[in-house]
């Protein structure tokens, strides 16, 4: 579905590349987890696979992107985005009204969805974000978590086939965090979307994520399996990114006892390891 | 400051016009009070910012508006009453007709300034946007920048806010200074929040544009924008204002 080889980009005016050489490939229906410190040029890669880069931000652009058989340098941005959808990191830039309902029908309005249609397509995504109830509301008044959840119904409303989202849960508690991840994982199963996700709690991550790539200045350090990239533990937490406790625990073990243990992304592998220890 | 400019959600006469009568509204009360010269119409004018304000169901965000235009406006005053050389000494180097002309100037200040912030309060921005669109035709590029403009204000401010508070933590003394002191304490806090408005407006943009913003025609909005008979009431109102403005 995706496919980048090579991709290199430097902003207009920018010395430093902002992305070198990156190439990653993720197939239809596949859930992407991108990591890495800040500055790394996640956003950028975002950018790059929804087509506003280069369309809105000009710059030095080397090998290739296709996203569902188009060439983001060829094809309009338009034609894009009906089939990717990006949540921005920076919600407040993303959301253009002063109405809960009016950022939903925006898009839907723009990409000629039938009337007759988009009251229910508006239903069905706020209680898809899980916020039915804020509909009527005016943006100003939501918390910054709220607004999040708008930002990400908004891009649901359109049922893009690749979903993009830039650190959706910065705003969010625990639990909205892993609804979104749930839903994420419903689309998946049910619509054959294919997800990348940028995110910081890379513990959520790993526990959806079928793959993963690790991003430094602009460059990928590894990628591949979830599992086999946090068999690299040690490389992730010198780059100030923190791994799940439980792969951490599971790989000061296996030092300590001198022999290879799996790599645990979640509790219940850890637990089924120990007890294997045990007995 | 910027719940000024923030819509409050409503049903009253005010929200239910169409937006381009609000519009119409907003710019015949401007007219009128630069059309008239008489310093009781203009408190004429005045009042019916008001009225418009009651009947909108935003009394206190009305009083907000006015308390905060009072301040520029009591400013403006005195500097008119000192400048003006013209008419008969009422005490010290005060006319009678440096009085009137202050009064006049100050008036009408506070007069064009109200409608606009009103007219915000009550109307969504999109409803604006689409109704420039539909009705006025205007381009939507022009209508989606205006708007986007207007959103921007409160978030515009709060930064500005944000900063001032933070340089106040490190020890300026932002609250004590005034006037033009406190301008020039706040002038050099202004081109980093622009540079960052100017990236922020730019992103606001692209999302815009990946949701479809270059395929959007008149026929693209949800919501139509017909005229009620309460449009053409206030239409007629108009038009009496403009008339008693010239003929008073
Ligand atoms: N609009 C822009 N113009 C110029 N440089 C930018 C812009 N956006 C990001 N950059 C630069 O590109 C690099 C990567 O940034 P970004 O992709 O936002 O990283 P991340 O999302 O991983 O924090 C940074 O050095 C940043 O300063
Ligand atoms: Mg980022």
């Amino acid at each position: 579905m995706i496919d980048i080889q090579s991709f290199s980009f430097t902003y207009k005016n920018e010395a430093e590349p902002a992305l070198r050489d990156v190439s990653i490939s993720v197939p239809e229906g596949g859930f992407l987890g991108i990591i890495g410190p800040a500055g790394a040029g996640k956003t950028t890669l975002a950018r790059a696979v929804c087509g506003i880069i280069p369309h809105h931000y000009p710059g030095d652009y080397y090998g290739r992107i296709s996203v569902g058989g188009l060439d983001p340098v060829e094809a309009s941005l338009t034609d894009l985005s009906r089939l990717v959808g990006l949540v921005f990191q920076d919600v407040d830039s993303q959301i253009i009204s002063t109405m809960v309902e009016d950022e939903i029908l925006y898009g839907l309005e723009n990409f000629g969805i039938p009337h007759a249609e988009i009251p229910e397509r508006i239903r069905l995504a706020l209680a898809q974000a899980g916020i039915a109830d804020l509909q009527d509301r005016t943006v100003a008044s939501l918390s910054g978590g709220q607004r999040q959840k708008v930002a990400i119904a908004s891009i649901l409303a359109l049922r893009p086939r690749v979903l993009v989202l830039d650190e959706p849960t910065g705003e969010l508690d625990p639990v909205s965090s892993r609804q979104v991840f749930s839903l994420l994982k419903q689309l998946r199963k049910e619509h054959g979307v294919t997800v990348i996700v940028i995110e910081q709690k890379i513990m959520l991550l790993c526990e959806f994520a079928e793959q993963l790539a690790v991003l430094d200045h602009g460059a990928v350090l590894r990628q591949g399996p979830t599992r086999e990239v946090l068999a690299h533990a040690e490389e992730l937490l010198a780059l100030g990114v923190n791994c799940p406790r439980v792969t951490t625990l599971s790989r000061l073990l296996s030092r300590r006892l001198g022999r290879e243990l799996p790599v645990c992304v979640n509790l219940e592998e850890a637990e089924e390891t120990a007890r294997r220890l045990m007995t | 400051m910027k719940e000024l400019f923030q819509y409050v959600p409503g049903q009253s006469l005010l929200h239910r016009l169409n937006p381009v009568t609000k519009l119409i509204l907003t710019i015949m009360i401007c007219a009128a009070a630069f059309i008239t010269s008489s310093v009781f119409f203009l408190l004429g004018l005045l009042a019916v910012d008001l009225a418009i304000g009651l009947i909108a169901g935003v009394a206190r965000k009305t009083l907000g508006i006015l308390r905060g235009l009072m301040k520029i406006a009591v400013f403006l005053f005195v500097l008119q009453v000192l400048l003006s050389r013209q008419g008969t000494p009422v005490f010290w180097i005060i006319t009678d007709r440096g009085l009137l002309t202050a009064a006049t100037v100050v008036l009408r200040l506070v007069v064009v300034c109200m409608p606009l912030a009103l007219v915000l309060a009550v109307t969504r921005v999109s409803d604006l946007s689409n109704a420039l669109v539909q009705v006025l035709h205007v381009p939507y590029k022009y209508a989606f920048t205006l708007t986007t403009a207007i959103r921007f204000i409160p978030q515009f401010l709060e930064e500005m806010s944000d900063i001032m508070e933070a340089q106040t933590a490190r020890g300026i003394a932002f609250d004590q200074a005034r006037g033009l002191k406190k301008l020039g304490m706040m002038l050099p806090l202004c081109a980093p929040l622009l540079i960052s408005s100017v990236r922020r407006t730019d992103q606001t943009a692209a999302a815009a544009e990946i949701r479809g913003f270059s395929l959007r025609t008149s026929a693209s909005a949800f919501r139509r924008y017909p005229f009620h008979l309460e449009d053409a009431l206030v239409l007629g109102f108009c038009v009496l204002l403009i008339a008693a403005s010239i003929l008073l």
